[in-house]
């Protein structure tokens, strides 16, 4: 690398002022996040996401570019989150007839899963001393990750602490989920679909895909639901108790 | 196409107007989510264009996390100084969470289908009521 640079004049840092090398990065750590997911079989222990941060932060440790740097060049990435966001509006609109079928079911997963799901975390971290920018980074931990740096950064939290904590929650229900359905012996796919993609968003829901359609379908709109309802009712929360900036 | 993609960013740019006013305490995305469901509702029906360019951007909504997710490394003291408190709330969190959720929507399943085995004499008697 450093022959490289002498003979061509170029070092990483001068390339990295433009957002090619950041963008290429970030897209090509992704695909190989991926093939190696799918060589493990989808296991939701090898998440795309948390591996590609893997790769990445590896790769700024090794070229010594600085994060801020690197997000100013994949800024153009970061940027399409809050239109992605935006787009969950559809396959939750696609599921309007399921809602409106299973409406108590879901109503009930909701009113139990998402005050508990908050709840248990913030009384876990709470009670065994952690720091209340930590506990607040972990609130919003079962929604999906897009709308959940918005709360964070809403309540006071760290955004990019809550985006590692809410993929470690991910993989935790998407592990957890089918072993617990099994202990308590629920067969219903609707069931363990809504209860999964309330603890765990995406991941888990992508897990249930795995279960059947039916707990897939369940769980994506259990997911955007509770990170729609959690964005509205956590800073309010917050609030009320006084705990928001 | 470039209509939709118009539609998300002027939903989106509504939200982050309402966010920086003050008007609502929802994150910009979240209230053009929102919006554009509503939207949707009151039309009835989802555009071609719109719902593949939603498959297609969320398909890679996996990949627009990681920029974001990259900026933990400025904090990973707080995930070595609190390792303990986090993984119990993560693990024990997440565990409670789908257990207490999985009993309580199964109950409520098994009430309502309890109450519509009941229910089917009602029903033919109103069907027979409508065709009378």
């Amino acid at each position: 690398m450093s022959t490289l640079s002498q003979l061509t004049g170029l070092t990483w840092a001068s390339f990295a002022d433009k957002p090619v090398l950041e963008t290429g990065a970030t897209v090509f750590a992704f695909l190989a996040a991926t093939r190696i997911a799918r060589l493990g079989g989808n296991h939701p222990l090898l998440n795309p996401t948390l591996l590609a941060i893997v790769l990445i932060a590896l790769g700024l440790e090794a070229t010594r570019i600085p994060y801020e740097t690197y997000l100013r060049g994949a800024d153009v990435i970061h940027f399409m989150l809050g239109p992605a966001v935006v787009l969950l509006a559809v396959p939750l609109f696609r599921q309007r007839t399921v809602i409106r079928a299973s409406a108590r079911l879901i109503g009930a997963g909701l009113a139990v899963g998402l005050p508990v799901g908050v709840l248990s975390a913030v009384g876990i971290a709470w009670a065994l001393g952690a720091s209340s920018q930590t506990i607040l980074s972990l609130a919003p931990k079962s929604v999906t990750a897009g709308i959940a740096v918005g709360i964070s950064e809403q309540i006071g939290g760290l955004q990019t602490l809550t985006i590692v904590l809410v993929i470690m929650t991910g993989i935790t229900g998407a592990v957890l989920g089918p072993m617990i359905a099994r202990l308590a012996r629920i067969e219903d796919p609707r069931v363990v679909g809504l209860a999964m993609g309330i603890a765990s968003h995406g991941i888990g829901t992508a897990r249930a895909l795995q279960i059947n359609e039916t707990a897939g379908a369940f769980a994506g709109l259990a997911m955007g639901l509770n990170g729609v309802l959690t964005a509205i009712l956590l800073p309010l929360a917050c609030g009320l108790l006084g705990f928001a900036r | 196409m470039l209509e939709q993609i118009a539609r998300v960013l002027c939903w989106l740019c509504i939200g982050e107007i309402a966010a920086r006013s003050g008007l609502l305490p929802l994150p910009a995305p979240v209230t053009g989510l929102i919006l554009l469901y509503a939207e949707l509702a009151v039309r009835g029906k989802l555009p071609e264009d719109l719902g593949i360019l939603a498959d297609r951007l969320l398909a890679l909504l996996g990949m627009l996390f990681v920029p974001a997710g990259v900026g933990v490394i400025a904090h990973l003291h707080v995930l070595k100084a609190e390792a303990l408190p986090i993984l119990a709330a993560i693990i024990g969190g997440t565990a409670i969470t789908l257990f207490v959720t999985m009993v309580v929507a199964n109950w409520v399943g098994v009430a309502i289908a309890k109450r519509r085995e009941q229910a089917p004499g009602k029903l033919e008697g109103a069907v027979s009521d409508v065709n009378t």
